[in-house]
């Protein structure tokens, strides 16, 4: 059973009545599970381990952007974990189960920044094969 | 008056663009306060009673209408598959507030979601015309985007934003639901930062 009173009322019991405000705000719902880690961004990510929760509905994140949460904020390795893509989440990974990038990886994961001021802008760098008219005045004979 | 050191070049009489090249930029650039040199309407910060009080208003509004998002379905193509599953229980759009509507006349947003063919291109717009403001469009896989993989067909409009403007570009072919979630969520948050009430007020 997934949206029981008792649920509810359980879940703003173990979370209390602050953190369930921000899950129904952004979540519709309210989860309690455990704290399975944090990625550089701040965003907390969670696991239950509850039967009677839903399928593939056990794995969250909670952001730590309240205004404009995106999942871009989210880590691969994370978003990957969130996915059920694997058990294991990134920060439980062993060394020799890292996979070793022929590229060095950028210091900080960028994030979206469509609609923002850092939106990429597309622009042109062929050279035009157009040219505009430039209409000059003919003296009037 | 400007000082003489601002005065920029006139471009438009230099006959090709290509001998620009030999202008340094630093010259083209203004270098200290430029007289138009103030912040732009919208980035301005609240600063009396009025301000607040539209971009609350702004705000309500924009809350109103992302929650309830009611797409105008313009399945197309196998694009239109993934549209559904969006709908399906997996990822259950209802939560969000996306109803699907049948009729032009009570939907806000258009996904258009495959292939736009010459033949459909009218009705496509027909269809546009018939949507009531306020109205946004989402154009959803490659084909709607640019004409994808029948771009260069005798018979497809490539791009369906030749025949009506577009909000969201969602790539992919087709995208995934998630990706298709994902560009709703980005029209949504377009939504949320538009600010009517405030810049008319400012504009004043």
């Amino acid at each position: 059973m997934s949206s029981s009173l008792a649920r509810t009322v359980r879940n703003f019991w173990r979370n209390g009545i602050k953190r369930s405000l921000i899950q129904i705000a952004t979540i519709n719902d309210t989860k309690s599970g455990d704290l399975v880690g944090i990625d550089d961004f701040g965003n907390k990510f969670y696991e239950t381990k509850n039967e009677e929760e839903i399928h593939l509905r056990t794995r969250w994140v909670e952001y730590s952007n309240f205004w404009r949460p995106d999942i871009s904020q989210v880590e691969p390795g994370w978003h990957y974990w969130l996915g059920y893509g694997t058990d294991i989440p990134p920060n439980q990974l062993q060394p020799n189960l890292k996979s070793i990038k022929a590229y060095p990886e950028p210091p900080r994961h960028m994030d979206n920044l469509t609609f923002t001021d850092g939106a990429y802008i597309p622009y042109n760098t062929a050279r035009p094969k157009t040219q505009t008219w430039q209409p000059k005045v003919a003296e009037r004979v | 008056m400007l000082p003489a050191k601002h005065t920029l070049p006139l471009i438009r009489q230099s006959t090709r663009i290509v001998g620009l090249r030999f202008i340094s930029s630093k010259d083209i650039t203004p270098s200290e306060n430029f007289p138009t040199d103030t912040p732009v309407l919208s980035k301005r910060p609240n600063a009396n009673a009025l301000d607040y009080t539209f971009t609350t208003l702004d705000k309500i509004k924009n809350w109103a209408r992302k929650s309830s998002f009611w797409p105008m379905t313009f399945g197309l193509a196998c694009c239109a598959i993934e549209m559904m599953h969006v709908s399906a229980p997996r990822y259950d759009q209802d939560r969000l507030g996306i109803i699907f509507r049948a009729s032009p006349r009570q939907s806000d947003i258009m996904i258009v979601a495959g292939t736009l063919t010459n033949k459909m291109a009218p009705a496509l717009r027909q269809v546009y015309d018939q949507m009531p403001y306020p109205r946004w469009v989402i154009s959803m896989g490659s084909c709607a985007n640019g004409g994808g993989y029948y771009h260069y067909s005798y018979s497809v409009v490539r791009g369906c934003d030749r025949v009506i403007p577009v909000d969201v570009y969602v790539p992919g072919c087709p995208p995934t639901s998630e990706a298709l979630m994902y560009g709703i969520f980005q029209l949504q948050k377009k939504m949320m930062d538009t600010n009517i009430h405030r810049m008319w007020y400012r504009s004043y």
